[in-house]
């Protein structure tokens, strides 16, 4: 080999550790999602405007220290409308969106029931659900539920920001088993770690000291590459050796037993791990009442230049007062009508449009009144939350929840949904 | 190849010319030694640690993956195949009983670094909450296998199957503790499954989890010899594959063309 040759040898070994390097550190990234924040923006909005409509949601706390809990409560309604091409929410499981370990999450009820695991979701129902947090790190950390469903990946919920202060240090995180024992499973069975994990790789690398000491890999090499036959090579064993090795044999099998049958003998009430479906509970019945204004769907465009979805209903109320719509509420973007109704629990700005939603008729329909008219949300939150781009997909179909007010304050959330026809130009939106 | 066949009469002079004393030669190996041992050590680690986070993942990342079914099925299975290519290289090439040892070592060490730095110091998962998979102890026993035997079938079949039956027993006194029963709103959980729940994973929604759901029903409540049985068997097929795959890769008539 010439010189440029051993160069050249050299920078390919580099490259490829390097490049062995890059991926472990990449893999490891990806496998832990350390950075989430607002990834749902990537998600095709037929996903996002047609599978979980989140809606009450409500951050207990802005502000906690580390010990403190924040509770997360709210609804959700699982669209009528789920695509075809996600799957039925067979398997489903509410979980959290943060950056890292930050928050410990103490409870997760789902119509009253304890669901630690996953749970089976049923299309055009409404669950209640809600999270107690346990803030573990201080920092500013961004939160939103998530409804984790196979086949279907993350459904993001709106996200806020909760500001934990304090000092980790001070953080404990204890539980009590059936034993009546109590541990802080912040640092709970540690030493064991560390000190069966300290011990092997110390036997390991007396081990392999042993050997590579007996001669290390230039002159051992030259001796099996000069031996005449396998049996002269292995000549390079001594007795000793084999002692040595079988010391090492008898003294791992009996280390290994020895702890077995001690830790058997010690915790024999060990369970195997815990699995299976959850089965939640019915929840008020109030929330699955049928609605007695009636909603049908007519047409929708999606009007591109003007960033605004118009959408032609006709509206039968049933109901024994006047009502207004208040609010549509697509893939976590509340459009508000403010003739109607202001944010009353600090939505988070970022999917807020507070002037969003008007109405072509805005006269209170009246009790047994059935009238045809148009809402239009338009604001800028359809681009920058990237919702424009339902007229991308491969039905072009919207859904979401149109909020009634009553005139005596009762509230109407009806779930409407169906195709959006874009329109590139203003012309014909007149007709409509 | 052999000095042999290439026709350079003076090469030995060459080489001595190159040292002023025998005392030279033997520094000048003892540091291509360390070298070469630290080398050995980072490649195979690189290359080790890559195929183990692909092939087993969640099951050594994760408390709560480790079930007695796929956690004692995929670990050994997964993890033979660099020790059968470990054992042929630094037996064939060096008569080392030290491949297993070594590899499963670097791995060790890489999957530490990882846990620490990244889980622990980035994301702040609690290190009890995702140590790494202990396979030490069998390694050292299929080394002391191939160093008795001396023969890469004996080490693939009593060796394999060993490797895979300690597996279980030689974690679980780490492990037995966070299987635990404690009581939470009404259900049991083992504190492995407590400490899932309580420590969120955005991008692990619990039924991705593969565990134990009771499907071994005609083996009773003996979930974990069978599944070891299971793994040693297949463990010790891929020994065999991934003997000859060690083979290809020590090969070294290729440096002749370079
Ligand atoms: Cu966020």
């Amino acid at each position: 080999m010439k010189g440029h040759e051993y160069r050249r040898a050299g920078r390919s070994a580099l490259l490829s550790i390097s490049v062995a390097v890059v991926m472990g550190l990449a893999f490891t990234v990806i496998a832990i999602t350390s950075a989430w924040a607002h990834g749902e923006k990537a998600q095709m909005p037929f996903l996002r405007m047609r599978s979980v409509q989140w809606y009450d949601i409500v951050w207990s706390k802005a502000e906690v220290k580390v010990g403190e809990t924040v509770e997360i409560t709210g609804k959700f309604h699982l669209s009528e409308f789920w695509p075809d091409s996600i799957g039925y929410p067979k398997e489903s499981f509410l979980n959290i969106g943060q950056p890292g370990a930050v928050f410990v999450r103490k409870e997760v009820f789902l119509n009253g029931t304890f669901v630690p695991r996953a749970f089976t979701l049923e299309p055009g129902k409404t669950y209640e659900f809600k999270i107690v947090l346990l803030a573990r790190r201080p920092g500013d950390w961004h939160v939103h539920p998530v409804m984790n469903i196979r086949n279907g990946g993350p459904l993001s919920g709106p996200g806020e920001y909760i500001k934990v202060t304090g000092d980790y240090a001070d953080f404990t995180n204890t539980v009590t088993t059936l034993d009546g024992k109590t541990f802080d499973l912040e640092t709970f069975g540690l030493t064991g770690i560390y000190s069966w994990h300290f011990l092997w790789m110390a036997i390991a690398a007396v081990w392999v000291a042993y050997w590579f000491r007996r001669g290390g890999f230039i002159s051992r090499c030259l001796r099996v590459a000069g031996s005449p036959d396998v049996q002269s090579a292995d000549k390079m064993i001594s007795p000793l050796d084999e002692k040595i090795a079988l010391g090492f044999l008898g003294g791992t099998l009996l280390i290994v037993m020895v702890a077995f049958t001690r830790t058997e003998a010690a915790l024999p009430r060990a369970l195997p791990l815990q699995s299976g479906l959850i089965t939640i509970a019915p929840g008020d019945p109030a929330m699955n009442a049928p609605e007695n204004v009636l909603v049908k769907y007519e047409r929708a465009i999606y009007d591109v230049p003007g960033r605004r979805l118009v959408v032609n209903l006709q509206i039968t109320n049933n109901s024994n007062e006047p009502v207004q719509i208040g609010e549509l509420n697509t893939a976590s973007v509340r459009f508000l009508n403010p003739k109607v109704m202001k944010d009353a629990v600090k939505y988070p700005d970022y999917l807020l449009a507070p002037e969003g939603l008007s109405v072509s008729d805005e006269k209170p329909i009246a009790p047994g009144e059935t009238r045809k008219l148009s809402i239009i949300a338009q604001d800028a939150l359809w681009d920058t939350q990237r919702l424009a781009d339902i007229y991308y997909g491969t039905d072009s179909s919207m859904a979401g929840l149109l909020v009634f007010l009553g005139q005596n304050g009762t509230r109407h959330v009806i779930e409407i949904g169906g195709p959006a026809v874009p329109n590139y130009t203003n012309i014909g939106l007149l007709k409509l | 190849m052999s000095y042999t066949d290439v026709d350079v009469p003076n090469r030995r002079d060459k080489v001595q010319a190159a040292f002023r004393s025998f005392g030279e030669v033997a520094a000048a190996a003892s540091v291509l030694n360390w070298l070469l041992l630290f080398i050995f050590f980072c490649v195979l680690l690189g290359a080790y640690h890559i195929h183990t986070m692909l092939l087993m993942g969640d099951w050594d990342f994760w408390i709560d993956w480790k079930d007695r079914r796929y956690w004692p099925t995929v670990g050994p299975i997964v993890t033979i195949p660099f020790i059968a290519a470990a054992q042929f290289f630094f037996w064939e090439k060096f008569r080392l009983p030290f491949g297993a040892t070594f590899v499963v070592l670097a791995l060790l060490v890489g999957e530490w670094i990882n846990r620490y730095v990244n889980f622990w110091g980035w994301t702040w998962f609690p290190v009890n909450f995702c140590w790494p998979t202990e396979f030490i102890p069998g390694a050292l026993f299929i080394d002391c296998v191939l160093l008795m035997s001396r023969s890469y079938i004996m080490t693939a079949v009593i060796g394999g199957l060993g490797y895979a039956l300690l597996m279980y027993p030689s974690n679980w006194p780490i492990l037995a503790q966070f299987h635990m029963p404690v009581e939470k709103n009404g259900l049991v959980m083992t504190l492995a499954d407590l400490m899932g729940f309580e420590t969120v994973r955005t991008g692990t929604p619990e039924y991705i989890r593969l565990i134990e759901k009771g499907t071994l029903r005609s083996f009773g409540q003996d979930v974990v010899p069978v599944s070891s049985f299971f793994a040693g068997f297949v463990s010790m097929v891929m020994y065999l594959i991934w003997h000859f795959i060690g083979r290809w890769f020590s090969r070294t008539d290729f440096i002749a063309r370079i």
